[in-house]
């Protein structure tokens, strides 16, 4: 298999994975995360599948196609590490979802990242909110829940925090 | 459609053109150029569907998987516009395959990039050699063959060289 067929296997399994976690978060109140605006491409889905919720995108910079930037209350611009920490005035409430895509592609890197990024997400997730992470979570207050049929092939993996 | 479904649409119908243009230069003499690396996605996608061809590949700068770029020799390195011109000493003989992958969504740069790029190709490609292109290319002594299906109609285009 070339990377060119893992990467379409990849992406159509993380749509599916978004869209499984948005049914999830249905009867929930509260916005949703994006941690990484990259080109736009998940954040487009995202507001299409979850129309209604707020969503605030978190990065360092604005690379996106202009159809797909936030407005400037929801993009939070900066070093996540930094932003996350200091973002409650601007987000008010807990978070229903909070997709991470932030991997590196270097395992060590990744490593690094979720160390600093885990402590966060459990600091914004309200109690039974959702992660969908292409970083490795472990986290006394994340479960890992299983990837529903087909979305096996994303690198991102749902978690569930605990009630 | 959300960005992220046109994006898995296109790079399925990217693959699909790939597969096309693999069966149709498989039996004509010369490399393959990739015009664009970028994350080395299509080029790892070449490489496999071609493993007998020499691939050279053509950016400004490297970016993404070590294991996805050229050797030394393959990766010919600046500004495309002007290492087109002076490679055929590096790749030999003309091409059977170019592929341009540095097309974008936008029409204004397309513009800009067709002006300089059609003009270049013609005398590095065989007879017989395909070009596979996101915009179209005015080619002279070039043939139009009509996408594969399940590749909408006027996203790529293919070229083959006719005669000399």
């Amino acid at each position: 298999m070339s990377r060119l067929d893992d990467f379409i296997r990849r992406m159509t399994a993380q749509k599916l994975l978004l869209e499984h976690a948005a049914g999830l978060i249905a009867g929930l109140d509260g916005p949703a995360f994006e941690l990484g605006l990259g080109n736009g491409r998940t954040y487009d889905h995202m507001r299409q599948i979850m129309p209604g919720r707020e969503i605030f995108v978190f990065d360092r910079s604005v690379s996106a196609h202009p159809s797909c930037v936030p407005d400037g209350d929801h993009m939070i611009m900066g070093d996540i590490r930094d932003t996350l920490q200091y973002c409650h005035p601007r987000t008010k409430t807990k978070i229903a979802l909070i997709h991470v895509d932030l991997g590196t592609g270097d395992a060590t890197a990744d490593l690094a990242k979720a160390d600093w990024l885990a402590p966060l997400l459990a600091d914004h997730a309200m109690t039974g909110g959702y992660v969908v992470s292409d970083l490795p979570i472990d986290h006394p207050e994340f479960e890992r829940l299983e990837s529903p049929p087909g979305t096996e092939a994303a690198k991102q993996r749902l978690y569930r925090k605990r009630g | 459609m959300s960005r992220l479904e046109s994006f898995i649409r296109r790079m399925s119908a990217q693959r699909v053109l790939l597969d096309h243009a693999a069966d149709l230069v498989r039996g004509v003499p010369g490399p393959i150029l990739e015009l664009g690396l970028g994350a080395g996605r299509t080029y790892d996608h070449l490489r496999e569907r071609l493993p007998d061809k020499e691939i050279f590949v053509f950016d400004t700068h490297l970016m993404g998987d070590p294991d996805l770029i050229p050797d030394r020799h393959h990766m010919i390195l600046g500004d495309i516009r002007e290492t087109l011109g002076f490679c055929l000493p590096r790749i030999g003989e003309p091409a059977a395959l170019m592929h341009n992958d540095i097309g974008s969504g936008d029409d204004i740069h397309n513009a800009a990039t067709r002006a300089w790029l059609a003009p270049l190709i013609p005398p590095l490609m065989a007879v017989g050699g395909v070009v596979v292109t996101s915009f179209t290319l005015d080619l002279p002594g070039f043939e139009k063959l009509p996408t594969p299906e399940g590749v909408p109609e006027n996203r790529y285009h293919f070229y083959r060289r006719t005669m000399d």
